[in-house]
């Protein structure tokens, strides 16, 4: 196997505990060059310290870590100028301008100022370049830390919860920067609450609880495999609950908030039986979606 | 442009972009010296032909050497590690000998422009310092001040998670010290035992280097005793620091 095409990230059975608290559970995941890697799961899943553990700032207890072929604790100075993190709070140095800020973070990598100039131009800031850290509104906020995350062009990029706390607009851009990102071929690993940006972003994600991996795969594979289905949703009184547990396809019939709602995994044969009965126009389709299954996984009630 | 430089100049800017910091470390001292002058006003030290100014002048410096020393660097490295810049750092091929040298140069460079300044306003002939020609004798004990504080900043930065308790921690060492080692008020007119007390606190021997280098007072060995007491106290507070030392507040 050639260098580019050996994974760039291997975990093999990684554990690591505080205490009591398994904080990481036997995990194994290899993910690819280029691939856009999601780790989902609730705060206190192990999210963190599985990052940390890659990125070198923590060791596992057993267990292997390779990144880029490379082990990355202890301190690995060939491997750090290849990897950029991206951390959850925003990390800026004490009043400097967002401009001065990205000098300063790229000559940490021994690089010009040109360096910071461009990473600025990437995440759209060169505008605001020379406003202070400390003035700069959420959104931008979030492009800085990400452009610093970027000023030594990366290989691979650990991203923690990119969007949260970011309004809709700022969010959509975000999302929008990280396929392009992804698009130049860069190897993304990132976490996020926000499961419906997860399954449009992501290549493969994991879903992670009391530091286990309880699934990994695409987000349409994994809604596939779920069975959960699409759900057909249907204004009460357009026909009974009865009638419509007898039509072709349908697995389950709830009454939810006024609504009739149908469950099935053949939702086209569905529709076609209701025709005549409802008028389709009313009926709303609402597939089976990433958040759908991670729920069902992670035991939370369903909505 | 190299770590250390870009290092150095993000530190050079935080500190001069903050009022607060410049007036602590500028103006403050010079208060105290307005303070000084106004209570020994045209009193001069018995047999000497001295005016106060001379004897309380390097005092004050002493001190507003090592507070901004020690201050600067505890709430940079509280800060840092707050902020995860010590993580961003860690995340870099960049030394950590880069980070606290380039903090160390600022800190020499802003001590410097402390003595400076406050030795040009303390020639003024409303207060009438005069120093004695050994004067650049301060030089190296004004280095070695700076050096001294700033490995003690570092343990304080260690020490404190937030801007509170780096204030706190620091004026419960730098206040105390300065009155037991003589900054303000002459040792001569202390109990004996205090005296003996103000020999295992490094800012008595910032104080008599200053003080022999600007107005002669004691002799050469004292001088020398005094720079090489600097020289120990930097290696004890820099082996602790060192100890103590942590990238992030959660490890």
């Amino acid at each position: 196997m050639s260098p580019i095409d050996s994974p760039a990230i291997v975990l093999d059975a990684v554990s690591k505990s505080y205490g009591e608290v398994r904080a990481a559970d036997e995990v194994s995941i290899s993910i690819g060059r280029g691939e856009f890697f999601g780790l989902l799961g609730p705060n206190g899943a192990g999210k963190t310290t599985l990052i940390e553990m890659i990125e070198g700032l923590r060791l596992p207890d057993t267990g292997t870590i390779t990144v880029l072929g490379m082990a990355p604790a202890p301190r690995n100075l060939d491997l750090l100028p290849r990897i950029g993190v991206q951390t959850q709070r925003s990390a800026f140095f004490t009043r400097l301008t967002a401009r001065e800020h990205l000098v300063t973070v790229a000559a940490l990598y021994g690089l010009p100022p040109a360096t910071a100039e461009k990473a600025l131009d990437l995440v759209g800031l060169t505008d605001s370049g020379n406003v202070r850290v400390t003035r700069i509104s959420g959104g931008q906020r979030q492009r800085l830390a990400i452009a610093s995350t970027l000023v030594h062009d990366p290989e691979v990029v650990f991203l923690d919860e990119p969007t949260a706390a970011l309004d809709p607009e700022a969010r959509r851009d975000l999302g929008q920067m990280l396929r392009n990102l992804k698009a130049i071929g860069k190897t993304i690993v990132y976490t996020t609450h926000h499961l419906d940006e997860a399954q449009t972003l992501c290549d493969r994600v994991a879903i992670l609880s009391a530091g286990r991996v309880l699934a990994l795969d695409s987000p349409r594979e994994l809604i596939a495999r779920s069975g959960i289905g699409t759900r057909l949703v249907i204004p009460a009184g357009r026909l009974s609950p009865e009638q419509a547990g007898t039509l072709d396809g349908v697995n389950g019939v709830a009454v939810e908030d006024g609504m009739l709602v149908l469950r099935t995994a053949h939702a086209a044969r569905v529709l076609a039986a209701l025709d005549g009965a409802a008028d389709l126009d009313d009926v709303e389709t609402r597939p089976a979606t990433l958040e759908d299954v991670y729920l069902e996984l992670i035991g939370a009630p369903q909505a | 442009m190299s770590a250390y430089a870009a290092l150095s100049r993000a530190v050079y800017k935080a500190a001069v972009r903050d009022a607060t910091t410049v007036f602590f470390t500028f103006a403050f001292p010079l208060i105290f010296l307005v303070i000084f002058a106004l209570i020994f006003r045209n009193q001069e030290v018995a047999d000497t032909g001295r005016g106060y100014v001379d004897y309380i002048a390097p005092g004050v410096l002493s001190w507003g050497l090592a507070n901004a020393a020690l201050f600067g660097v505890a709430f940079t490295l509280m800060q840092w590690r707050n902020d995860d810049l010590l993580r961003i750092i860690r995340l870099s091929p960049t030394s950590i000998w880069s980070v606290i040298g380039s903090r160390y140069v600022v800190a020499l460079g802003i001590g410097a422009a402390q003595c400076v300044l406050f030795v040009g306003v303390a020639m003024l002939p409303v207060f009438g310092m005069r120093p004695d020609p050994t004067w650049p004798l301060a030089i190296p004990i004004m280095l070695l001040a700076v050096t001294a504080f700033l490995a003690l900043g570092l343990i304080v930065g260690s020490a404190a998670n937030t801007p509170e308790a780096v204030a706190a921690i620091a004026n419960c060492v730098v206040v105390p010290m300065a009155f037991l080692s003589g900054s303000f008020y002459p040792l001569e007119l202390m109990p004996t035992w205090l005296q003996e007390v103000s020999r295992v606190l490094p800012m008595r021997y910032v104080n008599d280097g200053i003080t022999y280098a600007f107005t002669g007072f004691g002799t050469m060995t004292d001088y020398l005793i005094s720079c090489a007491a600097l020289v120990v106290f930097t290696a004890v507070f820099a082996v602790v620091g060192v100890r103590t030392f942590r990238w992030s507040n959660d490890s």
